[in-house]
Parts: structure tokens; C-alpha cells; sequence
């Protein structure tokens, strides 16, 4: 049987997570979220499971995705980052501490997923616009503040890092 | 006051936790790994209505990695009780919903059976295989005919639909009708939301065989009612029973409730003597987890030609979905009390009937009661405006209670049921809706309205005023131990990401004038924190906060003879307590002192919101352009937090108007139970809220606290729909509090009647 495994079957994958590589093994149909999340990056978090909260959104090569909708041997040879990456040592990074500063968060769950879908348009779109910031912001769901802080967080952290990159 | 903690009841203090919630370590339910743990996954009804013949679990256990498969049959016959002995009634009691179905099943997601193995995934793929053989009934499906004899009975051991009916009679109703200039009339339909918190419900539970000692994990909001619950249904010692509370992703009055898990995982852990995880994923949710809500009233408002409002009949009906959960009869209680709202009617009568229908039980969220209630009256003042063309804000100044009449209430007269009072305890409601209009900048905006409409555009202005009843007892108690250079207090309320943490700390810091950095608040586990009524009701800092006053008092008191002086001598200076003349001793050489703070009825409050809205009637989407609340907190402990609340409130209120429904087709399936279907509004779609915070004080408590946790939502789904009905104007009549696309681009669209 050519290529196909059972599902009861598990396979080694290597994912580079913030900077390291883990093996583990994982039934073929495990999700990428629930492989970190139980390799131990618990801020991956699960709100929906199917793509529309973006609570699980992970860096994968610089880019934000949502884990959830990834299988773990998908993450194979890819480069992962999760929130744990984010602080330098004690120091929180602009962003997080744009968040702080704004009250973009109250219970906290949505937040790494945020944080991380905001990472990726720093790095990738420093120079967006206000309209492109928001239509980002939208992708994600924060059922505590409405995301309008979420929004004014990533304004903030957007223009400081133009100011101090 | 120079010293350290003063001066911080009342300041922005960053609220803790931030850090470790910003760095992801914050660990929830679902984060949570024992050694050998084992998963559960419930079975559900897919039907909204049917006799559960059998159910069939050989298949199930069959499978690799499941440990087990339990249905009714394998535990005791129990119901989960209701949580509030004024929310009980005989009738309710007799509708109380077993952990899992055993001879029907009356909605689609009742638990039917659950099964354990070692790995989730094989948990989901045994649940699959679980048969159950059902014969289909008739659902119930409309609350407002569901007591018609013509439909099925949803218990039908009970009898009726109909699980209570309240009356309330105030003043002459006849003769106010007699002498109105103008009667309006209107059925207003409430719809069904859910309070989606981000994170699922979750538990998890271990039994150690060892010491007898059950711990359970995940309950927040009434953990020591959980304990008590458990203790008894899983015959345990009370002390043998620990709940404790993890990072929590969002409560809004629906998490924390116990529910037929909260029973199930904890007797699996139990009986199989292993650590047992279940964690609800987000179909389940929208089928399992309380919804709230729905509602619909007939509304008769009074009036003379000069705007005088005279009196009002309403006769509503309540749903509370196929059975009574553990708050009760609150779905329909709490409207009733807040129908009458702010003003000054000379005359009302409200019957209210508490039915049944085959779909998920109803529950509080967020503003229950008190936000359907606003949108019933504010919208039926509005449609009384538009009658008697009079501006919607001087219609509602005219009528406000003045504050002259304060303390003011409405008792009940003759024909009255066993009804809780409706009484106003102080407040300058005509101030504080003239703060509401000027912090909106109302003129302005009628203005603006103005410019658009010339311009072509459909645009309104929506307003709703409320009152809000909260800060309910019965009592809160708190423990504080003073040591060097921290104090922890020890509390029963529960954290629910709203920030009581900080709130609690800012008033102990205060009162003892520590500095708010050695102030430490405790309240995770019930076998620490002596005891606790917990979170609702917008009720944790005004209880706790006024208990933690009482333990200082009584700090005080202990500190008096250390020092040879008398209790009223003493003060909190820099971490000690002192006396005239030099004496100190330092706060751990007090001892550990108890506070308890009791509390007799609701505390009233009032606000309103303001808000501008623009409607396409192209496609029938409407905007909240802006959106303005105002509300009297008596005294806001941490302003900042407190606008965050308020305004996380309000944008949850206004996603609920636009974009958010719980829907169910004609055989009771549910068509909202991904978040595909059930919107809720992102950044793009949610102005940036305004608040106004109204500081009136409150007598009913030492530190003239009002509650604030939920009042943002209350005057959201009133005011939106009012800016909606305001857009369009004659094009649609906007009597539902949905004001969705679909339902505006239809009710535009509508073939005019001649």
C-alpha cells in the first residue's frame, strides 16, 4: 500500500519550533495545533478548530497561519514560530507591550494568536496602511474587547517599529 | 494621603496577570497534563425531540484505546439543581435536566452517553460509533405558541409548556389606558444569542484513591456551589471535594454554571480512578453550553399627547429552551424586574410566562434580562416618539424618574404573583442621562444624521436608557493574612479575564496602605479560600470588595488591644498598624482576620447608550458608525478596567445585533454551531466604543460600589436597533432585536402593504 498509512500509524516528523528542532511522533492525522500543543507550546490555543478565530495562528516560514487547519507532517522541514518566541530574555517585545499599553486583552486566550497574526504583517508589510492593518487585524476573533484595542495595539506597534526598526 | 497604598481605589492600576497572558504561559483547562490521563467525549442527541429506545455502546467499546462507555443506565438517576433559591419554583423543579438522557430526548446536543479512551482522536472516533435508536416526537418550537394545546409537551410527565407565570400589577392600568391620548402596540421578538466565549468549556478531573480526594479543574465563576454538588451527588466528604480554577477564556455568565459534564467527567474520574480530560469542542458548544435570550412580548404603551407616558401591559414569553438549568427561573425573572426601567409610570402590568421549547436551555448572559427587558421598552418609546413626533431624548428626559422621588419603587399591587419588588435605592437619572447625551456629543451627531440623510445616505440615531440590577448577595467573605511586606487576601469570587484580581487588590492596598505590588489575591482553589458565592451579577467587587473592607475593620479591632488603644484609634500606616503616640505593629503580627460582607437585595443602576447608525439598503448591512454608553458604577474602583469592560460589553452587544443568531430550522436542527455561521464582529465591523463612567455613589455598601462588569451590554441591543429603526424610517418596521442584513435587506424589500 503504496504511500498510504493507517491512521492508527504514527510517524517521525522534525518541526523546528523558535528555533529548535523537536522530533515526535504523531498519528498522520494529528493537527499541527495539537502536535505544539503537546509538544508543550500550549499557547497555541484551540477556539474554533476550523480556521475562523485564529487563536492557533503560528508563524510557519515568517508567515502567520492557522495550525489548526495544518496537519503536523505538514510542518515537516518548515520553520515554526510560537509566542514563547516573542520576548527577549524578561524584556516584552514592542508588540506585546503595545498590548499591554492599549488593554488589547482580557482573558488572554485569543492573544498569542493575535500577537503572532500581527508578527507576520510587522515583518512582512512594515510599511502597511491603516486600511491593510485593519483587514489583518479582522482575520482574528476577541470575544473580550471586540478587537478595536487589538487594532489600535497593532497601529502602535506598526509606526514604532517604522520609527526604531 | 502621601503613602503607599493611597489613593488607589479609584486609579488606572495596570492590570496583573497581563504579562503572563501576553507571553502565552497562562495555563487553561485544556493546557492542563496528569500523569495517565485519559480523554472523555459526550455522545449527544442529534435529534430536537424523540424517545431514546436504546443505546447502543458494544461497537464503541470495541475499539483500541477506549476505556469506557457510560450511559444513564450506569449512573444514578440525578437531576442538576438549581443554584438560587429565588429562581427555584416546584414547577422548575420538576424540569431539571438529568447528566445524560435516559428514556428522552428534547434537543439537539443533550448528552446521551460518553465515552473515555486514551487518545481524544479515538475518544471521537468510539463516540461515532455509539447507536442510538430514537423514535421521533413533534418538537416544540416557538416559545410564544408553545402553550397551545395543539403542541406536544416537551416533559410530558409535566403537563404543560408552561413552567411559571408571573404577574405584576402597579397603579391603575384601566384607568391609564382610559385617559391616553395614544396607545401604540407592537410584539417585539427578542432572538437567541450565545455568549461564545473564546475558550470552550473544558474539565478535567482526578480521584485520588489514596486520600479519597477529588480534584476538579476548570469550574470558575461558583466553585464552592460545584463542591457542594459534587460532594453530594458523588456522596463525598464536602473537605474531600477541591475545585480549582484555571486561566479562564471568557465566562460572560455562561461558563462556570455547573452543567451535565461538570458532573460526568468528575464520577469518570472517580469510578475509573484515573485523571479523565474533556474538552468541549466548538459544535458542541453552540449546542451544549447555555444560550440566552429569546423572548418575545406583546407591549401596549399608554401615553397623553404631551409625551407623558401613562402606563404599559406587556404579556411575554420567556423561553428557557427543554429544561431548567441551574439558574432557574432567571430567564424570565430578570426581564420582568427590568420592564419598567427608568421611568416614572404611574400605571404597568406585566405577565410573563416561563415556557419550554425543544432546543438548548436558556441561561444567563451577559446583561440577562436586563438587556432584553431595555430593548423591549426603548424600542416601544421610540415607536411612541414617532407617533407623537417628539424627539426620542425629550421623550425619555420627561419621563425619568426625577431624583427628588428617590429612593423610589414600584410595589406591587393587587394581582401581583410572588414577585421581587422593583425599588430604586438613589441615583439623579435626569443628570446622568443629560451626562450620557453631552459625552456623546448627541446634538452633534442629530446634526451629522441631518447632513448625511441631505447627502442620500440612510442614517439614524439610536438611544436606550435602563436601569441595571446587580450586585446581588447574599454575602461574600474574604480572608486576610498580613505578613512583612505582603498581604494576601483570600477571596470566593472567580476570575473570568474581567481583572477582580487587580480591582480586589487596589482596595486592600488602600485600606491597609500597603503598596498594590505586596498585595496578593488569592481565590483559585476551594481548598484555600474558606468560602464563596462566586462571579455573576456583576457582583465580585462590590461583595468581596466590602468584605476586605470588613477584614480590616476587624484588623482593627485585633490590633487595638496589641497597641492599648481603642479600634477606632488605629490606622494603616506604611504596611503597619499604629496608634497615637508612636505604637506600631507590624500587619503579621495581627493574625489572619475574616471578612464578611452581606447584602440584601439588588443594587440598581442606571445608564443608557447612544449610537449612530448607517444602513445600505442595497444589501440591508448596517453600521455602527458610533457607539457611546454611560453608566453610574456609584464608584469606579479601576476606571481603566472598568472601560474595558464596559466596552467589551457593549461591542459583544452590538455583534449580537448585527451579525450574531442562534437559528434552528423547522425540526429543531441548529443552523448556528460553527463560528461560519454564528458571526461575531471583528474590528472591522465594531466602532470604538465610548464610555462615559457616572460616579453617584451607592448607599447600599461601605464602599459605594454599583456593579459594572456587564452594563455595557445592557442599552446595546435597544440603542442599535433603535439607530437601525431611526435609518430607514418607513421602509421597515424593526420589531425583532436581530437587525442583520438579512432580516433589514428582507424587511426593506418587503411588498409594501397599501
Amino acid at each position: 500500500m503504496a504511500g498510504w498509512l493507517d491512521p492508527h500509524d504514527s510517524v517521525a516528523v522534525t518541526l523546528t519550533v523558535n528555533g529548535a528542532p523537536r522530533k515526535v511522533r504523531v498519528p498522520p492525522r494529528r493537527t499541527l495545533a495539537d502536535a505544539l500543543r503537546d509538544a508543550g507550546f500550549t499557547s497555541v490555543r484551540l477556539g474554533c478548530e476550523h480556521g475562523v478565530c485564529g487563536s492557533c495562528t503560528i508563524l510557519l516560514d515568517g508567515a502567520a497561519v492557522r495550525s489548526c487547519l495544518m496537519l503536523a507532517v505538514q510542518g515537516q522541514g518548515h520553520t515554526i514560530e510560537t509566542v514563547e518566541s516573542l520576548t527577549d530574555g524578561d524584556e516584552l517585545s514592542t508588540l506585546q507591550q503595545a498590548f499591554d499599553d492599549n488593554d488589547a486583552l482580557q482573558c488572554g486566550f485569543c492573544t498569542p494568536g493575535f500577537l503572532m497574526l500581527i508578527e507576520g504583517l510587522l515583518r512582512s508589510e512594515p510599511e502597511a496602511g491603516r486600511d491593510r492593518i485593519l483587514e489583518v487585524v479582522s482575520s482574528n476573533l476577541c470575544r473580550c474587547t471586540g478587537a478595536v484595542p487589538v487594532f489600535q495595539a497593532a497601529l502602535n506597534a506598526l509606526a514604532a517599529n517604522r520609527d526604531d526598526p | 494621603m502621601s503613602a503607599p497604598g493611597g489613593g488607589l481605589i479609584g486609579s488606572p492600576a495596570p492590570r496583573r496577570k497581563n504579562r503572563e497572558l501576553l507571553t502565552g504561559e497562562g495555563t487553561y483547562v485544556a493546557d492542563i497534563r496528569l500523569e495517565g490521563q485519559v480523554y472523555a467525549r459526550v455522545v449527544r442527541s442529534p435529534s430536537a425531540h424523540a424517545r431514546l429506545l436504546g443505546v447502543d455502546t458494544s461497537e464503541a467499546l470495541r475499539v483500541g484505546g477506549v476505556v469506557a462507555v457510560i450511559t444513564a443506565d450506569d449512573i444514578d438517576d440525578i437531576r442538576i439543581p438549581i443554584r438560587l433559591p429565588f429562581a427555584e419554583s416546584p414547577e422548575a423543579n420538576a424540569v431539571l435536566q438529568a447528566p445524560l438522557a435516559a428514556d428522552v430526548v428534547r434537543y439537539v446536543g443533550e448528552p446521551v452517553a460518553v465515552v473515555v479512551a486514551d487518545d481524544p482522536y479515538v475518544a471521537e472516533d468510539a463516540a461515532e460509533l455509539v447507536s442510538i435508536d430514537l423514535d421521533e416526537l413533534e418538537p416544540v418550537l416557538d416559545p410564544a405558541n408553545s402553550t397551545e394545546s395543539s403542541q406536544p409537551l416537551v416533559h410530558e410527565s409535566f403537563g404543560s409548556n408552561t413552567i411559571g407565570r408571573l404577574a405584576y400589577r402597579y397603579g391603575d392600568i384601566d384607568a391609564a389606558f382610559a385617559r391616553a391620548d395614544v396607545v401604540v402596540r407592537r410584539r417585539l421578538r427578542v432572538h437567541r444569542l450565545a455568549a461564545a466565549p473564546m475558550e470552550t468549556r473544558g474539565l478535567a478531573a482526578d480521584y485520588d484513591p489514596g486520600s479519597g480526594v477529588l480534584t476538579v479543574w476548570g469550574g470558575a465563576k461558583v466553585k464552592h456551589f460545584t463542591r457542594a454538588l459534587l460532594s453530594r451527588v458523588l456522596g463525598l466528604e464536602l473537605t474531600d471535594v477541591r475545585v480549582i480554577e484555571v486561566e479562564v477564556g471568557g465566562g460572560f455568565g455562561t461558563r462556570g454554571e455547573p452543567y451535565p459534564e461538570d458532573i460526568l467527567i468528575p464520577l469518570l474520574a472517580r469510578r475509573l480512578e484515573r485523571p479523565v480530560q474533556w474538552i468541549e469542542d466548538r459544535w458542541e458548544h453552540m449546542v451544549a453550553t447555555n444560550h440566552a435570550r429569546e423572548q418575545e412580548h406583546d407591549f401596549e404603551l399608554a401615553a397623553g399627547a404631551d409625551g407623558r407616558m401613562l402606563g404599559f401591559r406587556v404579556r411575554g414569553w420567556c423561553d428557557h429552551g427543554a429544561y431548567v438549568r441551574t439558574q432557574g427561573l432567571l430567564p424570565v425573572v430578570l426581564p420582568m424586574v427590568h420592564l419598567p426601567g427608568p421611568y416614572e409610570w404611574p400605571a404597568f402590568s406585566m405577565d410573563l410566562d416561563a415556557v419550554l421549547t425543544n432546543r438548548t436551555p436558556v441561561g444567563t448572559y451577559r446583561g440577562p434580562g436586563m438587556t432584553e427587558a431595555t430593548f423591549v421598552r426603548e424600542r416601544m418609546v421610540d415607536i411612541l416618539a414617532a407617533e407623537l413626533e417628539m424627539e426620542p431624548a425629550d421623550l425619555r428626559r420627561r419621563n425619568l424618574i426625577p431624583a427628588e422621588s428617590m429612593p423610589f419603587s414600584f410595589m406591587p399591587g393587587p394581582g401581583s404573583g410572588a414577585v421581587m419588588p422593583i425599588m430604586y435605592q438613589g441615583g439623579d437619572f435626569v443628570t446622568a442621562f443629560d451626562q450620557m447625551l453631552d459625552g456623546a456629543g448627541y446634538d452633534r451627531m442629530r446634526v451629522e444624521q441631518r447632513q448625511a440623510r441631505a447627502d442620500g445616505q440612510h442614517a439614524g440615531v439610536g438611544i436606550a436608557a435602563y436601569i441595571e440590577f446587580a450586585a446581588v448577595g447574599p454575602f461574600e467573605e474574604v480572608e486576610v493574612i498580613g505578613g512583612a511586606g505582603n498581604v494576601v487576601v483570600r477571596a470566593g469570587v472567580g476570575s473570568l479575564g474581567q481583572g477582580v484580581e487587580t480591582a480586589l487588590a487596589q482596595i486592600a492596598a488602600e485600606l491597609l496602605d500597603v503598596p498594590l505590588s505586596g498585595v496578593t489575591v488569592e481565590f483559585h482553589d476551594t481548598a484555600e479560600v474558606p468560602q464563596g458565592f462566586g462571579s455573576f451579577a456583576s457582583r465580585s467587587t462590590v461583595l468581596a470588595g466590602n468584605a476586605i473592607a470588613a477584614a480590616v475593620d476587624e484588623m482593627k479591632a485585633k490590633a487595638a488591644p496589641l497597641l492599648g488603644c481603642g479600634p477606632g484609634d488605629v490606622e494603616f500606616r506604611d504596611g503597619t498598624a499604629t496608634a497615637p503616640g508612636d505604637r506600631s505593629v507590624g500587619l503579621g503580627d495581627i493574625g489572619p482576620t475574616r471578612g464578611r460582607f452581606e447584602k440584601e437585595g439588588l443594587t440598581a443602576s442606571f445608564g443608557g447608550a447612544v449610537c449612530s447608525v448607517s444602513v445600505n439598503p442595497a444589501d440591508g448591512r448596517a453600521r455602527v458608525d458610533r457607539f457611546a454608553l454611560a453608566h453610574d458604577v456609584g464608584r469606579a474602583v479601576n476606571p481603566r478596567l472598568l472601560r474595558g469592560q464596559l466596552a467589551g460589553a457593549a461591542a459583544q452587544g452590538i455583534g449580537g445585533a448585527l451579525f450574531e443568531e442562534v437559528a434552528y430550522d423547522e425540526h429543531g436542527q441548529p443552523l448556528s454551531v460553527t463560528f461560519a455561521d454564528y458571526m461575531m464582529p471583528t474590528a472591522a465591523e465594531l466602532p470604538d466604543v465610548e464610555v462615559t463612567i457616572i460616579e453617584h455613589g451607592s448607599g447600599s455598601n461601605p464602599l459605594g460600589i454599583k456593579g459594572g462588569g456587564e452594563a455595557g451590554m445592557v442599552g446595546s441591543l435597544g440603542a442599535v436597533a433603535n439607530g437601525v429603526a431611526d435609518a430607514v424610517g418607513d421602509g421597515a418596521e424593526v420589531l425583532t432585536s436581530s437587525v442583520s442584513s438579512a432580516r433589514l435587506w428582507h424587511a426593506l424589500h418587503r411588498p409594501r402593504r397599501a
